[in-house]
């Protein structure tokens, strides 16, 4: 039975009719007024009495009223500002002023099914806010903090408005996918991360990061690639806030691909060997065509976000609404999204009711780029044309050959996203300090896409459609109790939580083939030829059910521990390993808080902190891998039959593994917080080392007795180990100047230690499992990076490169040269030594920097990586002159002197370190202007320039999401997008 | 936690708890896929679950395991036409004899042969463990036992020492190699057990699958050669295997030969087991494009361009006899093979107007129109193909047309992958001239034997008996070469060539003489001794 379908209604009358009763109140009334240093109101500040639930919200004004007692102390914070703890006594009206805090360590932090004051956090857990987001054209929210968090690497991979970007915090954590951390949208987790691209990131407040693992055990079997907390916007109670913001965008590529030009071409073509006048004649159309300015454009974005924020008394809202259409650099390439947010909060029975609920529904509409253009931009002649002289599309076919023009531009590629959220929340203060409430949530997610594929020019193809679609539902339900106890110097909290998730993946596709009217395109796909229609249907469905407590410890600010303790359940595993516990532990010592440091004026603050846990990871497991099923193996011929000649075949669809279990990352971490020197100088450094253990993977097993040469088994293990260093400084902070500049490097060392082990008594070794190849015409299965025990994951085993001869050598037809075993020069490649290469990057860094004169403001942000190394696959492939005259070429190919067809040797393993200008921002802000309470004007370049060795179009390719990672092919659907520069303007408008 | 506390949370906890008790329940409904137990209800169920024991056949006859078959032989080559199907220098080993244990096809064609062999165990052990048991048992044991056989008859001819597995829940830390003879006698005793039960009709519901007769020429083919496989000959068992075919009466020689191998060939009355294809519902057969060039979609109405990969050397193309009559009709010539096998390959220019079946008849090989001429899109070469390939690797313009081409599974127009041309494993044409082979072998050639290849060549010849043989021209040399003209893309010519003494003889282009016979059969593949370490390579390999 779903819970949430009758949690909410049903908890909730039973709590209005037991304990609407309750009342306690020996108080009065105190009132006040909040202001910030230039005395201007703060409404929405928050003002609690300590050690209860009575919290209140001052209005517009910054007034507020609240009952306590004579003894009681009042909370005052509001985010931005220092907390301030003020002792009521006998007075009854106060007027508080709050001071700015850059470190807001008074700042609330989301740690997972509740909340923690910054400063008494005992793990590693890392906020950044909408000041320090990265503005720009923001296709998807995570670019606001790409190479902001110690620990977190975003990669972008390439340049489309439609791609994802892969998100690795603390390092790969497993080698069977999965590795996305886990992302929770106030307080629900998203059913796949990839649908952040669904959500606008002008909704969103802040990011809270929870690295180690003591802090993602809550998470328990989804918290072992980490935990990314985001917050979205909420009211204030106060004056209604009206904002707009919005922006303009205009995208350049970045770099070409450095082909030759048609005249380039016309001069090498003559020194090919043995090639005659009539082949080049045959080849060479008259055009002069830039392939790949044929396919890309200057591209507009623009995007549209308006707020209404408010509240009055004991309620507040916001609610937003979005347009953004991106387009893509590549012709008909396009993100069009269109959204609507609300969220709001009652607070009823004096304050003893918390009701919250959210609405946010999105519709997405993509149109793809098929990603063959890239390839054949590379393979076409500079010397064919894009049209013909009557306007048409000049067709052509070879092998890996067509026009990559009239592809993209006829082809109907598109699809459509609706995203539907809906959540809500319940919390009743039973007594001041215990509170019980529930929360039910419903995500649904439908995908439709639409392919058509007309019969193309030159290629004669039959026409083929396809229209798909696609449920991705959840529902999510819990019932949980907070209690909070002070007892003198003494402060504890408990949580306690039971939690049902049910998902629901489905999909219905059906394709036709051969149409009549191409205008139909997907839209009657019985018109084809009914011999070539294909139908299908799929649908999965798990359960996850979890209990889970957490109880936290804080002596007087100075020591602390949280210990956390999660039980979960999932339908995906066999009867015996259904359930997992997953423990953590962690500690703080406040040093800063000791007699001996207290007068140590230089010193704010300095913590250490210390955590052990264990997470699970589920999600390279299918919901039926552990049975023995049977599905549809493809047709056979029964011609007896003569309704139905072609009858579906029934096997076993895989090697089921019953004793599959969950994979378990095991970490401990250890860091430090520190601030001196008046807060002008803080930060924080973290040393972690993780294992994970019963390492999910699709081993290799005999064949026979089997008839599938892998299983899905846990046996072998990797670690992590890291260090990350977060600094940041306020170097000026003058009235009318200040000058503030943060820093950020992550060490991470990832090594896979076994591979090896038993599974249901049967022993599997694997030694090493080649994984990633070098792709391109001229290569099958060629594999050049490795899992391999002793080395980090994608490991490079690369024939050794000697250079190159003078001769053309009669069995290899190429003078390409390789070390042998002996070290003495060959050409045959087979004789080659080869040797392993870590093409892992020795750090990642990020630098930021932010300039305030009056209104003015100037910041800007760098990012980079170190010690990566790239298999430069395009170039290895495309800057080869044995492609003449058929196919292009680099200019590279002209000077490189390879001769002979490409082989992947070391030689293409390339330094691709780099140092990216992720955004320079600089803005005006308007404060006097009469209707508006501030209007900020700015502009922001993205990508400005990259500094690196490496030779390829851009060195932030896709790694980590696929087996190719750090091979930087030009074929098929791994080719890369280019990556552009980005121009936008921008406003942000208050209005009074 | 104080009294006062507990009075309030006790009556949530008593709440909260009755709905954990229902809600800690994880079971799960199992959807798209059927949980094993639920499935073999009905006979339609039992014979969809029976029917990846055969389905497993598709991948055999145009993929790893027919390269094995005839890229190693003198048939089939697959040049390095520039970066073009170097593939890593895959099809090079093949022709040149230098494969290792990691060679693509040598791995690949263990598990394609291996999963036929697994699906089988699994199979026989779930439905004789059905109870009720299902109708006619051990009709079903029987013939699945016969498959079995079939497929491990390949591993062994392919692979020498295998494991013998007959149990699906063997234990596979158990498993080693089982000498090449062992595997022979159990492939024989498996045949001769199940020929009582096995039927022998021959109609729609026994097309692709295994009947007594497919039986017999597994064993025909096992006794032929089992000289080479355990050194002691067997030629009279063959002989006796072969008339247990032919004495059947269920099969005759068409009369067109390229019946046998086109679209419609299910209605072929040659053909005694074949492995189903079809355009739509079984792919597999990409015959047309391996062989044709990119531009060939134009004379054959290919549905997009060809891959221009696998063709025949001058040698081999020269077994045929190209004699021809030509007729004129204005501009253009038109040549008809006497021997129509001598069609199933192409050479020479490529014109546009559309390649008309059967391939032996009228086919268009000279035009002085110009505007005819196909050209080679990339190279702006004339399509015109030549067999005499002097290298095995050659990045030159000219040699993308190196070769000659293969049209024996006549191209389907509106297609360039899956065909519809069901592939024979075994033909009538194949038992007979086998018949003949056996005989010479034995010393005990007669005019039947004869008889049997002169069926053959008339038929070739289209009932012209003057191109029959003499009883002196019944010799294994001549035999060799009839089977190279008869049954080219067949599969069996590696077999043939080891049987015949040429296998590890030089080739042009770049193979040149084994060094010793351990090429005749393949390595296991190293990551089969990976995951089992107990595997023995074999002989001349290097060991593990």
């Amino acid at each position: 039975m779903p819970l949430h379908q009758h949690l909410p209604k049903g908890l909730l009358s039973g709590m209005l009719l037991l304990f609407s009763f309750f009342v306690y109140s020996q108080t009065r009334t105190i009132t006040g007024r909040i202001t910030d240093d230039k005395g201007n109101p703060l409404p929405g500040t928050t003002i609690t009495v300590r050690g209860s639930s009575t919290t209140v919200s001052a209005d517009s004004a910054g007034q507020f009223h609240i009952n306590a007692s004579a003894g009681a102390h009042l909370v005052i914070s509001s985010i931005g500002f220092a907390e301030q703890d003020i002792a009521i006594g006998q007075r009854t009206s106060f007027s508080v002023t709050l001071q700015t805090d850059t470190r807001s360590l008074n700042d609330v932090v989301v740690v997972g099914y509740g909340t923690m004051r910054k400063k008494d956090v005992t793990g590693a857990v890392a906020t950044v806010s909408a000041r320090d987001f990265s503005p720009g054209i923001v296709n998807n929210p995570l670019q606001q903090i790409q190479g902001k968090v110690a620990g977190l690497v975003i990669t972008q991979p390439g340049g489309d408005p439609n791609g994802n970007p892969i998100i690795r915090l603390r390092g790969q954590t497993s080698l069977s996918g999965g590795q996305t951390p886990l992302i929770v949208v106030d307080g629900i987790p998203l059913d796949d991360p990839t649908q952040l691209s669904n959500i606008p990131a002008t909704d969103i407040e802040s990011y809270d990061v929870l690295k180690d693992v003591s802090a993602t055990a809550i998470y328990g079997s989804r918290g072992a690639n980490g935990v990314i907390i985001i917050n979205t916007k909420k009211g204030r109670t106060g004056r209604t806030l009206v904002e707009y913001n919005g922006y303009v965008g205009m995208d350049h590529i970045e770099k070409g691909f450095g082909l030759l030009t048609a005249d380039q071409w016309r001069d090498v073509v003559k020194t090919v060997p043995g090639i005659t006048p009539s082949t080049i004649a045959g080849l060479d159309k008259g055009a002069n065509t830039d392939w790949l300015k044929a396919i890309t454009r200057t591209a507009y974005t623009h995007s549209h976000n308006v707020a209404v924020s408010g509240g009055t008394g004991d309620f507040h809202y916001r609610a937003s609404v979005n347009y953004m259409n991106q387009q893509g650099i590549v012709i008909n390439n396009n993100k069009e999204q269109m959204s609507l947010r609300f969220n709001g909060e009652e607070k009823a029975l004096h304050g003893k009711l918390d009701i919250q609920f959210g609405l946010f529904s999105s519709e997405v509409h993509r149109k793809y780029v098929d990603y063959n253009i890239f390839d054949y931009v590379n393979t076409t002649p500079p010397t064919y044309p894009v049209y013909n002289a009557d306007g048409s599309y000049f067709g052509y076919y070879d092998y890996d050959q067509q026009n990559p023009v009239a592809q993209q531009m006829l082809e109907q590629n598109t699809g459509r996203e609706r995203l539907s959220q809906y959540f809500a929340r319940v919390d009743y203060s039973l007594l001041p300090n215990l509170k019980i409430g529930t929360q039910g949530s419903y995500s649904a997610l439908n995908f439709q896409k639409d392919f058509f594929q007309p019969s193309l020019p030159g290629v004669g193809n039959v026409n083929g459609a396809t229209q798909s679609n696609a449920e991705t539902d959840s529902k999510k339900g819990d019932v949980h109790i907070n209690w909070l106890g002070n007892y003198g110097k003494h402060s504890i909290t408990a949580t306690a939580v039971y939690e049902y998730n049910d998902f629901t993946n489905s999909n219905f596709s059906a394709s036709g083939q051969d149409f009549l009217v191409e205008d139909l395109q997907d839209n009657y796909l019985g018109g084809g030829n009914p011999a070539l229609n294909v139908i299908n249907s799929y649908r999965q469905e798990y359960k996850i059910i979890s209990f889970l407590g957490r109880a936290t410890y804080n002596y007087n600010s100075k020591y602390y521990a949280t210990v956390s303790f999660r039980r979960d359940g999932s339908s995906k595993f066999g009867v015996d390993n259904r359930w997992g516990n997953f423990p953590s532990a962690s500690i703080a010592w406040r040093i800063k808080n000791e007699d001996f440091l207290k007068d140590v004026s230089w010193l704010d603050d300095l913590k250490i902190n210390a955590g052990y846990g264990v997470v699970g990871n589920q999600d390279a497991i299918g919901p039926y891998n552990t049975l023995l099923t049977l599905g549809g193996v493809g047709r056979y011929y029964n011609p007896s039959n003569t309704t139905y000649q072609y009858p579906q075949s029934y096997a076993p669809n895989q090697n089921a593994n019953p004793n599959l279990k969950w994979e378990q990352r095991v970490g401990t971490n250890i860091g430090v917080n520190f601030a001196l020197f008046d807060n002008r100088l803080y930060g924080s450094a973290n040393v972690f080392n993780d294992k994970t253990k019963n390492l999910l993977f699709n081993y290799t097993v005999p064949v026979p007795p089997f008839f599938y040469n892998s299983i899905l088994a846990n046996v072998g293990t990797l670690t992590n180990k890291g260090v990350e260093l977060q600094l940041n400084g306020d170097i000026v902070r003058g009235r009318d100047f200040s000058w503030t500049a943060g820093a950020q490097i992550t060490f991470i060392h990832t090594r896979i230690t076994s591979l090896s082990g038993t599974y249901d008594s049967t022993h599997i070794a694997t030694d090493d499992v080649p994984v990633g190849q070098a792709e391109g015409r001229g290569y099958a299965s060629n594999y050049i990076t490795y899992l391999k025990v002793g080395y980090s994951p994608y490991v490079f085993y690369l024939p050794e490169f000697a250079g190159l001869s003078s001769t053309i050598d009669p069995g290899s037809n190429s003078n390409q040269l390789y070390y042998d075993a002996n070290g003495k020069k060959t050409a045959d490649i087979t004789q080659a030594k080869s040797r392993y290469v870590d093409p892992t990057p020795k750090f990642t860094y990020g630098f930021s920097s932010t300039l305030n004169y009056k209104d003015w403001g100037l910041n800007f942000f760098l990012r980079g990586v170190y010690g990566q190394k790239l298999f430069n696959d395009f170039s290895n492939v495309v800057s080869n002159f044995s492609r003449l005259p058929g196919n292009n070429i680099t200019k590279e190919g002209l000077t490189n002197g390879i001769r002979g067809s490409q082989t992947a040797s070391d030689y293409w393993l390339q330094n691709a370190s780099y140092l990216r200008l992720d955004n320079i921002t600089l803005s005006y802000t308007f404060r006097h202007l009469k209707g508006l309470e501030s209007l900020r004007v700015y502009t922001t370049g993205s990508n400005l320039f990259v500094l690196t060795p490496y030779k390829g179009m851009d060195p932030e390719i896709r790694n980590g999401d696929s087996n190719q990672a750090y091979i930087d092919t030009d074929v098929y659907g791994d080719a890369f997008y280019p990556r552009s520069r980005t121009v936008v303007f921008g406003v942000n408008v208050s209005f009074k | 936690m104080k009294l006062a506390t507990m009075k309030y949370i006790t009556p949530f906890l008593l709440i909260g708890s009755l709905f954990m008790g229902a809600c800690t329940k994880l079971d799960q409904r199992v959807s798209s896929v059927i949980p094993n137990q639920d499935f073999w209800q009905t006979p339609e169920q039992i014979a969809a679950g029976i029917a990846p024991a055969y389905a497993q056949l598709s991948v055999l006859p145009d993929g790893n395991f027919q390269n094995l078959q005839e890229t190693t032989s003198d048939e089939q080559v697959v040049p390095a036409r520039g970066s073009d199907w170097l593939a890593d220098g895959q099809h090079i080993q093949l022709w040149t004899h230098t494969w290792t244990s990691q060679t693509a096809q040598v791995v690949g064609a263990w598990t394609d042969l291996y999963s036929g062999i697994g699906k089988i165990n699994f199979i026989l052990s779930i439905v004789n463990s059905l109870k009720p048991a299902p109708d006619g048992l051990n009709k079903i044991n029987a013939e699945l036992k016969t498959l079995r056989a079939l497929y491990y008859y390949w591993t062994m001819d392919t692979y020498g020492n295998i494991p013998l597995v007959t149990d699906f829940n063997t234990n596979p830390n158990t498993l080693t190699n089982t000498s090449r003879a062992d595997v022979c006698k159990f492939i024989e005793s498996e045949l001769k057990t199940s020929l009582p039960l096995l039927t022998e009709v021959v109609d729609p519901t026994t097309y692709g699958r295994v009947t007594k007769w497919t039986a017999f020429c597994i064993l025909a083919k096992l006794y032929l050669n089992y000289q080479v496989y355990t050194g002691t000959p067997r030629w009279a068992d063959a002989i006796a295997m072969c008339d247990s075919v032919i004495g059947s009466g269920k099969y005759s020689l068409e009369a067109d030969y390229y019946k046998n191998f086109y679209q419609d060939n299910e209605s072929s009355t040659e053909n005694i087991f074949v492995i189903p294809f079809d355009h739509v519902n079984i792919a597999g057969n990409n015959h047309e494009a391996e062989d044709l060039h990119y531009q060939n979609n134009i004379n054959f109405q290919l549905s997009s361009g060809a891959w221009n990969g696998f063709c025949s050397n001058a040698e081999f193309y020269s077994h045929f006899d190209t004699t021809s009559t030509y007729t004129v009709k204005g501009t253009e010539i038109y040549r008809t093979y006497l021997d129509s096998r001598s069609g199933q390959y192409i050479i020479g220019q490529q014109y546009t107007p559309v390649f008309t079946y059967p391939p032996n008849l009228n086919v268009l090989s000279y035009s002085s129109n110009p505007a005819l001429k196909i050209k080679d899109a990339q190279t702006g070469l004339d399509l015109s193909f030549y067999p005499n390939i002097t290298e095995i690797s050659n990045p030159a313009d000219s040699f993308r047309l190196a070769g000659a081409r293969s049209i024996k599974y006549f191209p389907e127009p509106g297609t360039q992958v899956s065909m519809s041309a069901d592939v024979p494993v075994f033909r009538l044409a194949d038992i007979l001239l086998m018949r003949a082979e056996a005989s010479l072998r034995n010393g005990t050639a007669s005019g039947i034997d004869l008889g049997y290849v002169n069926m053959i060549r008339a038929r070739a010849y289209g009932g012209d008996v003057s191109h029959n043989w003499s009883m002196g021209q019944l010799t294994l040399p001549n035999l060799l070469d009839e089977r190279a003209r008869e049954l080219s893309q067949e599969n069996w010519r590696r077999d043939d060539c080891i049987r015949f003494g040429t296998f590890g003889n030089a080739r042009t282009p770049n193979k040149t003489v084994d060094a010793d016979t351990h090429w005749q059969i393949f390595p296991i593949p190293k990551v089969q001794h990976d995951a089992n370490p107990n595997l023995k390579q074999n002989p001349g390999y290097p060991a593990f």
